[in-house]
């Protein structure tokens, strides 16, 4: 486990803030190519977990949601609107919910994933949560406006939105979880730097 | 990926042609949805594709519990079923004369000349999840269209009415619990047969009484039960006890909100009633007046 972990020298960062490459974790070290398989996989345990049976535990974001939002802004030409498109309409028959609510909702908030994907990776992962948490509330707020318009939402429907915090919350972990197959082992090896 | 080649170069449809196309799509489908109904074909084959993926994933919950109870040590369990017997025996009188009351009934019902009470079929019922929605509550049963549950259906447990079955897959199907907001179901009050109609509350996990009259005679902690008036819940099953009363002078109408009976246990078995979910007909014209009153039609 160890041996996976990124370590930055003090030199390094420095020479990375002069020359203007990002200071966000994933670019303290370059990346290994992420394997597409991996990519699905991890979509597929997103709604995976969300197919749990949760019933209405208070708290528990949205994981496929944050799955989407990490591998928009971190692989957008892999995974776009589309696949956060089928993936709502899974969603929503799994839910009950009306077809293609959550479908609206993922769309928007994959749009907003790689419309701010280039700005968000600048940021150091605590301040990438800040980016995070509007779009999961976007994505909230969008399915409770087709609720609201259609006429079937009870009158406490504001309480869920604190599940997007939650989600925000957990951004740390999933980048750290998400991005570990592409970090390289530490070489020790002095004729190759990286 | 992220030094790729920089716009100039062919990245495909841009992102807001597509967020336009996909959205519009959403929308599409949720107007249809709500509005026409036509999509139920997509639906039921997206849930049948997604159904062994539901219950491999309920799996784990399901291995705790029977864990836990596995643990359960033989004598909670022995007391248990003592008290089981306890409440076996004392309900044994009011069942023999329940027997009794009910060919009375019948009795008495023939020699009227009224339609025999029909006994719904009851089919037994699992609850396997809920859904998150957080903006409607509803339970998912393992039953479906292929074990003869059909949408309208009413769902109770021991405790009273839970709701109505809604949307039905092959496999499993979608219960509406009563305290849900567009749920409405006929009923009338215990003590003096006041005839009123139960709508889900505007508070969370309540009913309410609406359109009765400001001095109609409620008062908290009478019992509600279904009145049988619209053919398909059965007359006499518990719906709730009235919380609370509010007269206010202003308004024509009381408030009156009532705690649902059932539906408090929501990972339990419940019993899904299978009435023919016939339609009152609807009332006869003048000109065609038909003199047979309470006929129910057979068609639908």
């Amino acid at each position: 486990m160890k041996l996976w972990r990124p370590r930055r020298a003090d030199g390094e960062t420095a020479a990375a803030a002069s020359t203007g490459v990002p200071r966000g974790q994933p670019h303290s070290q370059v990346l290994r190519p992420v394997s597409p398989v991996f990519i699905w996989i991890t979509l597929a345990a997103g709604l995976a977990l969300d197919l749990l049976p949760w019933g209405r535990t208070p708290l528990v974001p949205d994981f496929l949601a944050l799955g989407l939002v990490f591998w928009n802004v971190h692989q957008p030409r892999r995974v776009g609107m589309g696949a956060a498109f089928l993936f709502g309409l899974l969603m929503d028959v799994h839910d009950g919910a009306l077809f293609g609510e959550h479908a609206l909702a993922y769309t928007l908030l994959s749009y907003g994933a790689i419309a701010l994907h280039r700005r968000i990776l600048w940021f150091p992962v605590i301040s990438q949560s800040l980016y995070v948490l509007p779009l999961l509330l976007v994505a909230q707020l969008a399915s409770a406006a087709v609720r609201l318009w259609v006429g079937g939402a009870s009158s406490n429907w504001w309480v869920g939105l604190v599940e997007s915090g939650v989600g925000a919350l957990l951004w740390p972990l999933v980048n750290w979880v998400l991005l570990a197959p592409q970090r390289r082992p530490i070489s020790r090896d002095q004729t190759r730097p990286l | 990926m992220e030094y790729g080649p920089p716009p100039l170069f062919n990245q495909g449809v841009s992102a807001r042609a597509r967020l336009a196309f996909f959205s519009f799509l959403a929308v599409l489908l949720i107007v249809i949805d709500a509005r026409v109904n036509a999509l139920d074909t997509i639906r039921i084959g997206v849930g049948v594709m997604l159904y062994p993926l539901q219950r491999a994933l309920l799996w784990p919950r399901d291995a705790l519990v029977s864990t836990a109870r596995y643990l359960n040590t033989v004598g909670s369990l022995t007391r248990e079923n003592e008290r089981l017997r306890e409440g076996a025996a004392e309900q044994a009188a009011q069942v023999l004369q329940d027997q009794q009351l009910r060919q009375e009934n019948n009795r008495l019902r023939q020699l009227q000349g009224l339609r025999e009470r029909t006994k719904a079929k009851t089919l037994t019922v699992q609850v396997l999840y809920e859904p998150r929605d957080r903006f409607t509550h509803k339970l998912v049963i393992d039953r479906g269209s292929s074990d003869g549950v059909v949408a309208g259906n009413p769902v109770i447990d021991e405790q009273g009415v839970v709701g109505q079955v809604t949307r039905v897959f092959p496999m499993v199907s979608e219960v509406t619990v009563l305290t849900e907001r567009d749920q409405s179901i006929p009923a009338e009050v215990v003590r003096n047969g006041l005839r009123c109609v139960a709508f889900g509350g505007s508070e969370p996990g309540t009913l309410e009484l609406r359109f009765l009259a400001a001095n109609a005679d409620v008062s908290s902690g009478d019992t509600i039960v279904t009145s049988g008036l619209d053919g398909l819940y059965p007359p006499g099953l518990p719906v709730g006890t009235i919380a609370r009363v509010e007269r206010d002078v202003k308004d024509q109408f009381a408030r009156v909100i009532v705690t649902p009976a059932g539906g408090v246990n929501t990972n339990g078995v419940l019993a899904v009633l299978q009435v023919t979910a016939a339609p009152l007909a609807a009332p006869p014209r003048e000109d065609t007046r038909d003199d047979r009153p309470g006929r129910r039609s057979s068609h639908r």
